[in-house]
């Protein structure tokens, strides 16, 4: 099975690549103080994206006009970052006449830089994946502009939910993996872990090097984050042969065909063009709703929810892995947590049939 | 009362009065619950009632159409029933209705947002201003067999209470709410597919030539698409809360639909979902409705 | 077609400043009387633009949402008066929903100057001239729909 050796060894290379630069790097503890008053500092040259909390309606990364408004507790964002990334509608050219002729013009890039503050080692993660589709045969203009102009600034998780899953996805709670720069909440601060040279540009200054109590903690941190996880299954190997299986219907029966779980998930990115007032835009759109293969004929090759739920799990666990190598689910947990009807992707695969025939 | 309600499913397939029993079981997390079909008398044992069964089941009725189904159903969810009666969307044959005596449901939008795990066993909001816990209409009851819980304590109490709180509001302030509140919509149409009363083949807000609800930038596709969800559940909203509970980013959409139907009920006297042959109220008029707003 | 909403925001902030009101007219009564208004030599403003329809009870809430949404400044809709529907009752049911329409309109914030109503017949010529100067009246002091997006 040459295909699964080539994917252990990318998956190995890249932790490996991971770990080097981790000891190459710096660490420094920073105060929580400092840290806003840092970030207040970057908030001329720099537009801060971050969580915020909404009273009564959960945790929003809106640009922060104040950093007072930053939330970088336990509590995990609704919405992932990657909609900083892959807009969720953004006018991608534009038509008109300039001079008397006809002519398309590409929609301008913002120029501004950004950091993005708080993300989860999922969401990081969740934009490697993305690169695959949007920066590597086929290079997005605007994906890959969103990518330059970001500084990412994690935060490791403190506490994982009950619907987290992230270290079956071959991540985990401290991944650093798409991260420039990593908080660890310690006691009265953070432990700062830098990884590139954005995250150098912006964080070197600051800091000192942790002690030795720090240390031990941050060790202890790491080490205990990974058993917090409740969730744990394998992906089965290759869901080709239960593709005709009548397992989709039945678990497929609960399924609203609504847009949450695409929506919310850090690496779905199917999208629509629509045409409005002689701009295009690209939106989300998700392969969820009934409609989302209904063609100009009227025929539509996914009419019933087991088309459609089957389609995303292969997406995820089957196509995706094929092509590129890794899943294309980062384990959050989103899609159950928020699921109208409480459906669960991971308990789906994990009991799906195995073998071939039915 | 789950034991009741198993051997009435089983009765029922095992006499082939339905060909299967929509209802609820539980959840991986062990918890809450999710909505389950069953199709024969050995997967009765699935099925559960307890106050995590927040779900309306009715959505799930189309997916069966023109064959005979059992339904477990709250009294919330038979008034969703009764307006699709009344709409012809169903027929009151094809429905057993397992009639569940409902003493609340947990609210668990407010155990997920503050990140407790959800055995916050606290009542939902809807459940509150619930006027009966016995369902309007059924092919048989179970009945619940504990000592109520305060369900009808508050139901006496104004429903409409929170709506005229908003409704007293400045203008500017309603506008700058309101705005912040349809900034953070999604459009992942999670209420519209959760809604028992949204069943259009083909909604408006899918189609193409006019784009109805633009999605390009600023906040008037998702003004619109809020308002003219509201405006077509006008009269037919029972006020099952399922929408705002399955709205990930936590817009009220209760209030606005209460609005309306707080409207209706004062100015024209009419309440969704009591009669099976009740009029639908937007195909009907009076020669005497208010005109007071009409130059 | 230019997308209309970029269009009005440009519009709405020009020094001068002139309201576009979207008014739906029924082709019996009102539409009727806004002819006879013309034909009368009557003076009104400018500001009304009128799209002609068989009855008032055709007009969608989706058309008077879309309008505001796309920068006119106010909608109108001018109909028979009850009894008097060329349709027989069309009216009366329009009635109904832009009750709700309106009451709806002010709960979310929209000033309720922006969305309104008549029975103009198809004599009421003078109705007609008063109802507009009126409604621009109010439009101007409302300002502009897009002023602060």
């Amino acid at each position: 099975m040459p295909a699964l050796i080539k994917m252990t060894l990318r998956i190995l290379l890249n932790r490996v690549k991971t770990d080097t630069l981790l000891k190459k790097n710096m660490t420094k503890f920073i105060k929580k103080e400092d840290l806003y008053k840092l970030l207040n500092s970057f908030l001329k040259d720099f537009e801060i994206i971050g969580p915020k909390q909404i009273a009564n309606k959960g945790i929003f990364y809106e640009p922060l006009e104040s950093i007072e408004d930053l939330y970088l507790g336990e509590l995990f964002a609704i919405e992932p970052a990657k909609k900083f990334f892959l807009e969720s509608s953004e006018c991608l050219f534009h038509s008109g006449f300039l001079d008397g002729k006809a002519t398309v013009q590409d929609a301008p890039l913002p120029d501004k830089r950004r950091i993005i503050i708080g993300l989860r080692p999922c969401e990081a993660k969740g934009l490697i994946l993305l690169d695959k589709v949007f920066d590597s045969e086929y290079k997005d203009r605007s994906y890959i502009n969103n990518r330059e102009k970001s500084v990412i600034v994690g935060l490791a998780c403190a506490k994982p939910d009950k619907s987290c899953f992230c270290t079956s996805m071959d991540g985990s709670p401290t991944g650093s993996r798409g991260m420039d720069v990593l908080l660890f909440a310690v006691e009265d601060g953070f432990i700062v872990e830098i990884y590139s040279d954005k995250g150098k540009e912006a964080f070197s200054s600051l800091g000192k090097e942790p002690d030795e109590h720090q240390n031990k903690t941050l060790s202890a941190y790491k080490q205990k984050r990974s058993e917090l996880i409740g969730k744990n299954f394998k992906v089965p190997g290759d869901l080709s042969p239960i593709f005709e299986s009548d397992y989709w219907d039945k678990v497929s029966f609960p399924c609203l065909s609504c847009g949450v779980c695409t929506y919310l998930c850090p690496t779905c990115h199917c999208f629509e063009l629509v045409d409005e007032g002689r701009k295009m835009y690209r939106c989300n759109d998700g392969c969820a709703f009934s409609n989302f293969t209904l063609e100009a004929s009227g025929w539509n090759p996914r009419p019933t929810k087991k088309e459609r739920y089957r389609q995303r799990v292969f997406h995820k666990f089957d196509y995706f892995k094929k092509i590129f190598g890794e899943n294309l689910c980062v384990g959050c947990g989103r899609c159950i947590r928020h699921c109208p009807v409480k459906m669960d992707i991971s308990e789906i695969v994990s009991n799906a049939p195995s073998g071939a025939g039915k | 009362m789950i034991e009741e309600l198993r051997n009435k499913a089983r009765e029922l397939l095992k006499t082939k009065q339905v060909e299967a029993v929509i209802g609820y079981q539980r959840a991986s997390d062990g918890l809450s619950a999710i909505p389950c079909v069953i199709r024969s008398e050995e997967e009765a044992g699935r099925l559960i009632w307890d106050a995590a069964c927040v779900y309306n089941l009715c959505g799930y009725l189309k997916d069966f159409r023109a064959k005979k189904l059992g339904i477990v159903a709250k009294a919330c969810d038979v008034r969703a029933m009764i307006v699709l009666i009344s709409e012809n969307q169903l027929n009151r044959d094809d429905v057993f209705i397992i009639g569940m005596e409902c003493c609340g449901v947990v609210d668990e939008k407010r155990a997920r947002v503050s990140g407790r795990d959800g055995s916050d066993i606290s009542s939902a909001d809807k459940c509150k201003s619930c006027a009966s816990c016995v369902p309007l209409a059924y092919d048989c009851l179970i009945k619940e067999k504990r000592e109520k819980a305060k369900v009808s304590e508050d139901a006496d109490k104004d429903k409409y209470e929170p709506v005229r709180k908003l409704e007293a509001k400045s203008l500017s302030e309603k506008s700058k709410s309101w705005k912040d509140e349809f900034k953070r919509c999604i459009r992942c149409y999670a209420c519209r597919q959760v809604c028992p009363m949204c069943y259009c083949p083909r909604c408006v807000a899918d189609q193409f030539m006019p784009v109805w609800f633009s999605k390009a930038g600023g906040i008037e596709g998702n003004f619109s698409w809020n308002v003219a969800r509201a405006m077509h559940l006008a009269g037919r909203c029972i006020d099952c809360g399922e929408c705002e509970r399955a709205c990930p980013v936590g817009i009220p959409l209760r209030d606005i639909n209460r609005k309306i139907e707080k409207d209706i009920k004062e100015l024209f006297g009419y309440e969704a979902g009591m009669k099976t042959d009740a009029k639908p109220f937007l195909a009907c008029f009076d020669k005497n409705d208010p005109e007071d707003f009409i130059k | 077609m230019i997308n209309p909403r970029t269009q009005e925001l440009k519009n709405s902030r020009a020094e001068s400043w002139e309201p576009k009101i979207a008014a739906f007219l029924c082709n019996w009564c009102s539409y009727a009387g806004a002819d006879l208004a013309g034909t009368s030599r009557r003076e009104y403003p400018p500001n009304i633009r009128i799209i002609r329809l068989p009855c008032s009870g055709r007009v969608n809430p989706l058309f008077v949402l879309k309008c505001l949404m796309d920068g006119a400044d106010g909608v109108l809709i001018a109909g028979c008066h009850t009894g008097d529907c060329h349709y027989s009752e069309g009216n009366y049911y329009a009635r109904r929903r832009f009750a709700i329409l309106k009451k709806l309109f002010e709960f979310l914030g929209i000033d309720p100057r922006r969305f309104q109503m008549a029975w103009v017949s198809a004599s009421e010529g003078d109705k007609w001239v008063k109802v507009v100067k009126e409604l621009v009246e109010e439009i101007k002091k409302a300002g502009p729909i897009l002023a602060k997006s």
